[in-house]
């Protein structure tokens, strides 16, 4: 393993882990009840998700594949409903995402 | 809804299962990029054991072979990664106060976005939180990620290449992974919460940078709910 290789993965992986680790010991147990630290926490979850699940579905927006990302979303969205499971909902998402691919005209 | 047992590593190992599914197909295909990118297989696989973080990876791959400064690219990858620091308050809030956090130096190493994810989706189910239901989800996820790596750089570059249908359906594993989470937790209350943190994603994506979006969606969002867009006593 190339040094400039290691040293990137453990400076950056000493400060991942720190990030995931440090604000877990943070004293929140005494926080009020529908207090403004309290709500933003509460919130964090919701956000984080919403974030990466945009984030993650931007790029297949700018690709211009509406027909693939369309078939995929619908396919989560109902075997989600269907089932409440969320691999299942995963897996069908990204087969019906591929059956998109498969479908659309080559070029 | 979940029993009230206290949840067990086997609990985690189990509710891990989408993440394994999730996970294993993007680190191969992270295995495929970074011995397509001229890095070995133990390189790619020491990128997965030591920084564990997928997005970054990528970036890494990126800025290891253009050459970037090794301080420059680790400033990058350090400030893509910052989200995590909301992660840990927000799920033992979530945990409630009875919850020990004394192993936390080692479970929350396996703390990614899709880990938190999951356990938030499981405590919203009623899972009660402990630290080795923590330790079954984490290592569920760690153990699909650095085997998908080690397979997609023993495969090596352009082992896809012939599979563009398969290769497209595990591209979107991940977008259909956090879409499952979301709707896992999703309660009417968080839905303008949901909303904001999409909206500002977006926009600071397109005007700014993918990392930027992130963090700007996050922060949003986590605002929204401080003004009271998520509910007035959303727990």
């Amino acid at each position: 393993m190339r040094l400039e290789v290691l040293t990137l993965a453990l400076i950056v992986g000493a400060f991942t882990w720190a990030f995931r680790y440090l604000p877990t010991r943070a004293d929140i147990s005494r926080l009020p009840q529908g207090g403004p630290l309290a709500r933003f926490l509460a919130a964090t979850g919701p956000a984080a998700i919403a974030t990466l699940f945009t984030a993650s579905v931007v790029p297949f927006v700018q690709g211009g594949m509406p027909l693939p990302l369309g078939l995929g979303s619908i396919a989560v969205l109902a075997v989600f409903g269907a089932t409440r499971s969320v691999v299942g909902a995963t897996m069908a998402g990204s087969a019906a995402y591929g059956l998109g691919v498969w479908l659309l005209p080559p070029g | 809804m979940q029993t009230e047992r206290s949840s067990n590593l086997a609990d985690g190992l189990i509710a891990g299962a989408p993440i394994v599914l999730g996970y294993f197909p993007i680190a191969f295909a992270f295995g495929v990029a970074a011995t397509g990118h001229g890095l070995t297989g133990w390189e790619a696989f020491g990128l997965s054991v030591i920084v564990y973080a997928g997005a970054a990876q990528f970036l890494a791959l990126a800025l290891v072979t253009s050459g970037a400064p090794v301080l420059v690219s680790a400033f990058t990858l350090v400030a893509m990664n910052l989200r995590h620091v909301l992660y840990g308050p927000a799920l033992m809030k979530r945990a409630g106060p009875v919850a020990t956090r004394r192993h936390a130096w080692a479970w929350a190493f396996g703390l990614t976005d899709e880990v938190f994810g999951a356990a938030l989706g499981q405590l919203a189910r009623g899972r009660q939180f402990s630290e080795p239901f923590m330790f079954g989800l984490g290592l569920a996820a760690y153990a699909s990620w650095l085997s998908g790596t080690a397979l997609g750089a023993y495969a090596g570059g352009g082992a896809l290449q012939g599979w563009p249908v398969l290769e497209a359906a595990l591209g979107f594993m991940l977008p259909a992974l956090f879409l499952s989470l979301l709707l896992s937790i999703l309660n009417r209350t968080q839905l303008p919460v949901i909303a904001v943190a999409a909206v500002a994603t977006v926009g600071v994506t397109l005007l700014w940078s993918g990392t930027a979006g992130i963090l700007a969606g996050m922060i949003a969002g986590a605002i929204a709910g401080v003004i009271g867009l998520g509910g007035r006593d959303a727990a």
